[in-house]
């Protein structure tokens, strides 16, 4: 197993990766940019390393600085998270150059699933069913236009390196094809360092159901069931469940057969998704494959019992799966939802600034992946995602009941959060009886305005700690440094 | 600290009247037509534990100068105080016209889209900023020429900045 791990990455991932390096005996390297001097990951690890300014392609997506940061601190292997360069196939290579080992699948299996028409022709020759768009990624507008009437609106323009829902969007209208174009294009360029585009047919209120799968060096593949993630907005997930409450034990079979099917054709090794999307008719097609760990692995994890990044390290240092199909035996029901720095008022946008009283959920079956702390000023060059709040419990109703409970419990102030909606979305019948489809959002909650029902609870509240200060002797107020220690205003620095 | 204040919550303006009852921990609350009795004790120094006409509510407030946040039970109130409002509001000149380009939150320029003296058109994209990965177009509020763009490539901008001043036609 390796000594010293370098995360290239920041916020509650790289804090979940510390997380089992620390109980695996890994010493971890964090890197961070300017504006995350102090930011949790950079205080959970064993050292840090500054890598240069705000803007991604400056630091965490400075391949150089980072194999440089990884050589300088003695790391033996680099684990990417996800988003940044997770699925760079340039940057494994690079790693491989250096004698680093990269904590994913091999750089030729990136390449070939991180290219999508590469990847449709792998699957449809695996068996895998596959949607109708573009045969290859292109910078033309025009040729974008013509496959646009040929299947008619809508469609969905997509990153070739895409993942996460950044580069991609929809188009409905004709006439927005052109803008909505370019501002994929930048947007990609932005998030992968890679600006190429594709185009799908759009297919009307699909679930989006995956399927987790383990590879060894050694051939042996299995899955570990499925993550229901249609709860979407902007085409990024807000809410994961396992088990789908859509599946069928012979289609969750099938596609599972179909996921460890997909992961053998492309020669996979180490975690990935195989994500579908299911028809009302119970047809289900090949999505894409993500080529790292995900985001919602923490709801595979409560009820697998596994540790995926755990399982990631030992493939990476090429031990065997210790484990065959039929004894992963996932009980329980887990529920993840991602709380965002975002205004659900005002169409999800952007919320970056300063976190102020910050109070997490705790408790019985409660799970909270946090990149966030009191204090910390959520820079605007990142992922809006703060942390995640995932709930698990015998049935999907207790578990839903469990998630309304942690999230009331969840205080976050000073920027604006989802929390509020996420609640909402949690009580609604429509959640609770499992309907949930990609359109979940738009269908049930556009134009959505909070419950203000509490409004004059909170004008007393806010009169009364009014009065409990002015009452507070001026002594005692000062008592609150408001300057960080040295340790936390140092720049690079190691133990 | 007087006993009346406006606050503000969404668009909901409402005036609360303090009345300060016999223990120093107690009062009688009126918002509007409700009145309420209210016991409340300091947790810490952003928690509060009240009695509202006797049940518990459990409270956190945080916030500067320009309005607070309560949070209640997973629901967060921002709260504006709204003499202050009104203050803020003239000092920063945010009195927005609809007819300014700024961005919806804070952001960064990305893309420029038109040039000084140009002619525009309503609804015609002027500047791209981004915040967390995700682009915004902002438009043109009316028809007109670019007079003056106020911003440049990669500058940090906030709401209330006004990028491009575009100089109405007719």
């Amino acid at each position: 197993m390796f000594n010293k791990v370098l995360i290239a990455n920041r916020g509650e991932i790289a804090v979940r990766i510390i997380r089992t390096c620390r109980e695996m005996g890994i010493q971890t390297v964090v890197v961070y940019s300017e504006v995350d001097q102090t930011a949790p990951h950079v205080l959970e690890a064993d050292e840090a390393v500054g890598v240069g300014s705000a803007e991604p392609k400056q630091s965490y997506l400075n391949i150089d600085r980072l194999l440089e940061a990884a050589r300088q601190t003695g790391a033996e292997a680099i684990h990417p998270g996800y988003g940044f360069l997770a699925e760079n196939s340039e940057f494994a290579d690079r790693c491989q150059q250096a004698n680093i080992v990269f904590i994913g699948p091999p750089a030729q299996a990136i390449r070939d699933l991180g290219n999508k028409t590469v990847a449709r022709m792998i699957m449809s020759r695996a068996g895998v069913p596959i949607i109708p768009g573009l045969d290859q990624t292109s910078e033309d507008l025009q040729l974008f236009s013509r496959e646009a009437e040929r299947l008619g609106y809508p469609v969905i323009i997509k990153a070739a390196a895409g993942g996460g829902g950044k580069g991609m969007r929809t188009v409905s209208d004709p006439g927005d094809l052109s803008e909505t174009f370019q501002s994929c294009k930048s947007e990609a360029e932005k998030a992968f360092g890679d600006a190429s585009l594709y185009l799908e047919k759009h297919l009307e209120g699909p679930r989006h159901v995956e399927f987790q799968i383990l590879a060894d060096s050694f051939g042996n593949v299995v899955h570990l069931y499925e993550r229901e993630c249609s709860i979407q907005r902007r085409h990024q997930k807000v809410i994961e469940e396992t088990p789908s409450p859509a599946l069928t034990p012979d289609l969750r079979h099938q596609m599972g057969q179909a996921a460890v099917a997909a992961a053998r054709a492309s020669g996979y090794v180490n975690a990935g998704t195989v994500e579908f999307l299911l028809d009302r008719e119970g047809n289900f097609y090949f999505l894409e494959v993500n080529t790292r760990l995900q985001v919602e692995h923490p709801i595979t994890e409560v009820t697998t019992g596994l540790d995926l990044v755990r399982c990631q390290l030992e493939i990476a240092a090429g031990q065997a799966l210790t484990f065959r199909q039929e004894e992963i035996q996932p009980r329980g029901w887990a529920i993840e939802c991602r709380i965002y720095a975002e205004d659900p008022e005002a169409q999800f946008l952007p919320s970056p600034g300063k976190i102020l009283t910050l109070r997490e959920p705790s408790g019985p079956g409660i799970r909270l992946d946090s990149g966030i702390r009191a204090g910390f000023e959520v820079p605007m060059e990142y992922d809006p995602i703060l942390s995640k709040l995932i709930v698990y419990a015998e049935n999907r109703e207790a578990a839903r009941q469990r998630m309304i409970r942690a999230l009331e419990n969840y205080v976050i102030l000073g920027i604006n959060t989802t929390i509020p909606f996420l609640l909402e979305v949690f009580k609604s019948a429509e959640f609770r009886e499992g309907r949930t489809r990609t359109d979940f959002i738009d269908r049930h909650f556009e134009g959505w305005k909070p419950d203000r029902g509490k409004a004059d609870l909170a004008r007393i509240a806010l009169a009364a700690h009014d009065r409990c200060r002015s009452r507070t002797p001026a002594g005692e107020k000062a008592s609150v440094p408001d300057r960080l220690s040295p340790w936390q205003t140092l720049g690079e620095w190691r133990v | 600290m007087s006993g009346r204040r406006q606050l503000k919550i969404g668009d909901e303006v409402k005036t609360l009247e303090w009345l300060p009852g016999e223990d120093t921990d107690q009062a009688r609350v009126r918002i509007g037509e409700a009145e309420y009795a209210v016991r409340f004790q300091a947790v810490d120094d952003h928690q509060i534990l009240l009695q509202v006409d006797g049940r518990t509510v459990r409270a956190f407030v945080d916030g500067g100068t320009n309005g607070k946040y309560v949070f209640i039970e997973g629901g967060v109130y921002r709260v504006e105080e709204l003499d202050q409002a009104r203050k803020r509001k003239s000092r920063a000149g945010l009195d927005q016209t609809p007819g300014e380009v700024t961005p919806p939150m804070p952001a960064v320029v990305v893309r420029i889209l038109v040039q000084e003296g140009e002619a525009v058109v309503k609804g015609q994209g002027l500047v791209v900023v981004s915040a967390m990965k995700m682009e915004t177009t902002l438009k043109a509020p009316a028809d007109g020429v670019v007079k003056k763009i106020r911003t440049g490539l990669q500058a940090k901008v906030m709401p209330g900045d006004k990028l491009v001043e575009i100089e109405e036609r007719g």
